[in-house]
């Protein structure tokens, strides 16, 4: 009795605590973790209506195959290079808002343009591809009659694949520039006033002042936000390259995540996309990892922002 | 700010070209903002003839709302609407509760458990099963063309655990406790004291799960095979982006010739008003919630 008192002490202190835990529990253990359990589906040639026991083990088979098929190497290079840009171009666009808005001396301007700013964020994936469809458009988009009346040829943008990853990364900016902003917009309100105040003593201008002072205090949160982004190279919004995607430019929009989708869930190939979707899933969780520790490494290397 | 207009007297000729260049930058900028929508507004109420020429920008040519009255008379378009609407309501309502729930354990109490349960919630933010092991798992438990798989698959997220955890932690834990010598047990304290004092996190985790389900488009296509489970995204997608002949107009009564390029686009605005408009009067606190998020790191 005396040595299972504390475990009795616990349960009577905390009975309503480890109450409050099971709904919580039963939930992430049947919709988060039996779904990680079925990642085993990539071993066995896996058929929906057996299940495990009527499914036949195959060991690597869908690995090796998918690490040998010719479709991987593209499939490695779209995806990476394709996040790499996006990564290096929707860091920056945020950056530069802020810096911009942090500029403006009016409060009620600063937040009237803040909000405008959110408006993409708020808007869906088909609803930006319906706009590019109207502005991009061969007969009618804006764009193309432009193009018209300047006497240069229509140029069907969605089509072709030179131009699929810029119309990824504009959208992409335009939709998530302002949302982003936010961290280093609120960063900037806690740098130290009278270092302004001093470098006005001095003489210095708007534009040495943004540059020798508003830029260098934040540093540190754009050094740990970029490495944040590494975590990203193997991921991408499925919803609009899947949305953009089509036969004419599938040479460069075919990503790992959309091949997963379509061979898992379109073509019914679900364990040779799980063993993909595992081999995506993995890499990334290490890119997190290895993100999560070299943004703590900025962090503790100098007087953290944070 | 007073400082700044105590030395707003020798502003310079330097300064002043700054704050032009600034201002002119973020002007353009806002026109890129708003323009877009300014465009699939006129698209949605102009003359279907200056649509068909391309002389619409801007600005509507013409008007009329017919396109907005075929809509309110389309079934398959008010039925997906109730539906999306059925699944961001109920979802956000057992969203909070369950977040609620789930990130208590962590600020207020001291257990055995404690930090293999924050361990167990937060490891599904770094790895999960992935699509295709997902909606094996749901058929097996019978959910696909169910809408409560939609609510469901995205109930609880360890990030927005993550955020209300961070706010609870700035209540003062001497309310709890008094609250505890008092013999209140921890669902009277979570649901008198703790919830109540959490309204600012809890709204923008609220307006997170609501965006999160209306603009869903990859889920619902996923789990959704009949037309009258399609949420509003996958019926907007097919009448507007489908190039294909969809079973749908069958069951709606209108022919592929009759989607006309301003029916789109009323269908679009149609869509994604509710959160255009919803959003500012969350403002204030959705931005102190994504820095709560991002200074986790």
């Amino acid at each position: 009795m005396k040595q299972l008192s504390p475990l009795v002490r616990d349960w009577r202190k905390n009975r309503w605590v480890y109450l409050m835990m099971v709904p919580v529990a039963a939930y992430f253990i049947l919709f988060k973790y039996i779904p990680m359990g079925y990642l085993a589906m990539s071993f066995y040639d896996f058929k929906l209506l057996r299940g495990f026991s009527g499914s036949k083990f195959v060991g690597l088979k869908h690995y090796v195959n998918f690490f040998s098929s010719s479709s991987f190497p593209t499939l490695l290079v779209n995806t990476v290079v394709f996040n790499f840009w996006a990564i290096i171009v929707q860091s920056l666009a945020p950056i530069v808002l802020a810096l911009l808005l942090n500029e403006v001396r009016k409060p009620g301007l600063k937040k009237a343009m803040q909000t405008i700013s959110f408006l993409p964020y708020f808007v869906s994936t088909v609803v930006i591809v319906s706009m590019l469809n109207n502005f991009l458009s061969p007969s009618t988009g804006m764009l193309n009659n432009l193009r018209k009346s300047m006497g240069l040829e229509t140029v069907y943008y969605l089509g072709l694949p030179q131009y699929f990853r810029g119309v990824n990364y504009i959208t992409g900016v335009w939709q998530m520039m302002g949302w982003n902003s936010v961290v280093y917009i609120s960063a900037l309100t806690a740098v130290d006033q009278e270092m302004y105040e001093a470098a006005m003593v001095d003489g210095a201008s708007r534009l040495q002042r943004l540059w020798h002072i508003t830029v260098p205090s934040i540093r540190m949160t754009i050094a740990i936000m970029l490495t944040l982004q590494v975590g990203n190279l193997f991921a991408a919004n499925v919803e609009k390259v899947l949305l953009l995607q089509n036969d004419l430019n599938l040479s460069v929009s075919e990503l790992l995540p959309t091949f997963v989708y379509k061979q898992g869930l379109v073509n019914g190939k679900y364990s040779y996309a799980t063993a993909a979707g595992l081999f995506t899933s993995v890499v990334s969780c290490l890119l997190v990892v290895l993100a999560n520790w070299g943004a703590k490494k900025i962090s503790s290397s100098e007087m953290g922002v944070f | 700010m007073k400082k700044e207009g105590v030395q707003r007297k020798p502003v310079s000729r330097d300064d002043r070209i700054f704050d032009a260049v600034v201002l002119t930058v973020l002007f353009l900028l806002m026109l890129c903002f708003i323009l877009p929508f300014m465009n699939i507004i006129s698209l949605s109420i102009s003359d279907q003839y200056a649509i068909m020429r391309g002389d619409v920008h801007f600005l509507p040519k013409g008007f009329n709302l017919a396109s907005y009255e075929k809509l309110l008379h389309t079934n398959v378009v008010l039925h997906s609407y109730g539906n999306t609407i059925f699944i961001a309501a109920t979802g956000c309502v057992l969203s909070l509760l369950m977040t609620a729930l789930a990130a208590y354990p962590l600020v207020f109490a001291q257990f055995r458990l404690q930090k293999l349960y924050s361990i167990f919630i937060m490891f599904t933010m770094w790895f999960s099963g992935g699509m295709v092991p997902t909606y094996i798992v749901m058929s097996r438990y019978g959910l696909v063309d169910n809408m409560w798989v939609l609510i469901l698959n995205s109930l609880i997220s360890a990030y927005h655990v993550l955020v209300l955890k961070s706010f609870y932690a700035s209540i003062p834990q001497s309310l709890v406790e008094s609250a505890k010598i008092d013999g209140a047990n921890d669902f009277r304290i979570l649901f008198q004291i703790v919830i109540p004092l959490s309204k600012a996190a809890l709204a923008t985790i609220a307006l997170w799960v609501v965006v999160l389900h209306w603009n869903d488009y990859l889920n619902a296509l996923v789990y959704m095979r009949s037309t009258e489970n399609y949420t509003l995204q996958l019926i907007m997608r097919e009448m507007v982006l489908s190039s294909e002949v969809s079973s749908m107009f069958d069951v709606a009564n209108l022919d592929r010739s009759a989607i006309s390029d301003q029916l789109k686009n009323a269908v679009v605005v149609f869509v994604m008003a509710p959160m255009i408009l919803i959003y500012p009067f969350f403002q204030k606190y959705f931005v102190k919630g994504v820095m709560v998020g991002a200074v986790k790191g």
